[in-house]
């Protein structure tokens, strides 16, 4: 796993108690949101559970002997919810997709690689965009199929793209 | 015995003599002030001279400057009294406080945020040090310098102010009402950057409603984060941001 450089807060004891000043508590959630973001961004995750997460650095700072309690991750992660940075994947709320970049976001980035490497007007596997040779170097590379298929229809609201099914594949045709 | 009175004429002469002392006195006292205007005028033209000569210096050089502003106080001028005032025209220092001055507010501003609005002496100059650093030569600024500038801040109302903290200071730079619990907490949390309740009524001799109120206001003004994941002290740590930040990976 690539070195994560972690923000002060995460040193900072008190940043693991939700705090009970609203204005403190405020900025206290922002600093949650931007660093489960980039946490999620430099190790290219997309999902998130809640059992894991317990015990995931992310929430639990060994060295410092704190953690973020179950009720506060849930307060956190509805925080990033609200905002469209995450999305539950079961009712029970045990796990969820983060997107660290927002639906729209990939969709426009997507379809940027694709009019940069002369994909419009041709059809892509859904495969071949998130597995392919081609786009490797690309951030939307092994992005999840889910994601990346809500992100492609959010495309295809905008009317840049259609989604195709042919044989057992799926695939994307951009305009 | 029959007393000796006076004649007219005996009057008369005293009456001369008494003018005449008058007009000497007079006359010596303008003499002074002329030679004193004069010794003012010179003392003004070496002190431009001296302090154009020496402009870069003052500006650049902390010791240079500290000195300076010792001479100045010694003769009881303040360069620093208004950034329009003669001296201030004629030697420039009053630009410098000035600048310092808003570089201060500057870093206050832009840390308050993260801090609550305390921040340590030594990291207010580390940052206003590094805000000023993209000129070519890092001029250095001491904690004299700061003290001053915070010291012209002071006109500004209420907003900033200095509270000594063992041989630290911190400045506080939010309209926040601090008595003297409040200093006292801040000053005792100033070495590990935390407090508890408990610590601070052994220290203080305070009743629990005296030190549970008091932490509560720091809690109150964004100054106080609480931890109540510590085991060792078992029991809800109060942390100062402001006061750590040499201990915390900085931002």
């Amino acid at each position: 796993m690539a070195e994560f450089d972690w923000p002060w807060q995460y040193n900072f004891p008190p940043f693991f108690t939700l705090q009970p000043n609203l204005a403190t508590r405020e900025k206290q959630l922002e600093a949650w949101r931007h660093l489960i973001l980039e946490y999620h961004r430099a190790h290219k995750m997309h999902t998130l559970d809640i059992t894991e997460a317990q015990n995931s650095p992310l929430f639990y700072n060994k060295s410092l002997k704190r953690k973020l309690s179950v009720e506060t991750i849930f307060v956190v992660l509805e925080d990033l919810r609200k905002r469209g940075h995450l999305e539950w994947l079961d009712k029970q709320h045990q796990r969820c997709y983060v997107y660290w970049r927002t639906l729209e976001e990939w969709g426009k980035l997507i379809y940027k690689w694709a009019s940069k490497n002369g994909m419009v007007n041709t059809v892509c596997t859904l495969y071949e965009l998130t597995n392919g040779d081609d786009t490797r170097d690309e951030e939307f590379h092994g992005l999840e199929m889910d994601v990346l298929k809500k992100a492609l229809q959010a495309l295809e609201n905008e009317g840049r793209a259609e989604l195709i099914f042919f044989d057992e594949n799926e695939g994307v045709k951009f305009f | 015995m029959r007393r000796r009175v006076g004649g007219v004429g005996a009057i008369q002469k005293q009456q001369l003599a008494q003018a005449r002392f008058r007009n000497k006195g007079s006359e010596i006292a303008e003499d002074q002030l002329q030679q004193m205007t004069k010794q003012m005028e010179v003392f003004r033209t070496k002190l431009q001279e001296f302090a154009s000569n020496h402009k870069n210096e003052i500006r650049k050089d902390p010791y240079f400057r500290c000195q300076f502003q010792e001479m100045c106080a010694t003769v009881g001028v303040d360069p620093l009294a208004s950034s329009k005032g003669f001296w201030a025209k004629m030697l420039g220092v009053g630009d410098f406080y000035y600048e310092l001055g808003v570089q201060i507010i500057e870093v206050c501003i832009a840390t308050s945020h993260q801090n609550g609005g305390i921040i340590g002496l030594d990291e207010l100059r580390e940052k206003v040090m590094k805000s000023r650093g993209s000129k070519k030569r890092q001029e250095d600024i001491t904690q004299d310098d700061l003290l001053r500038a915070i010291d012209k801040l002071s006109v500004l109302g209420k907003g900033f102010r200095l509270i000594p903290a063992g041989n630290h200071y911190l400045v506080q730079s939010v309209p926040a009402e601090l008595n003297m619990d409040h200093t006292t907490i801040l000053q005792q949390a100033e070495g590990t950057g935390f407090i508890s309740l408990m610590a601070l009524r052994r220290t203080q001799k305070w009743g629990e409603e005296r030190a549970q109120n008091a932490l509560e206001d720091l809690v109150k003004e964004g100054m106080a984060w609480v931890d109540d994941q510590a085991k060792d002290e078992g029991e809800r740590l109060y942390w100062f941001p402001g006061l750590l930040q040499d201990k915390l990976v900085s931002w």
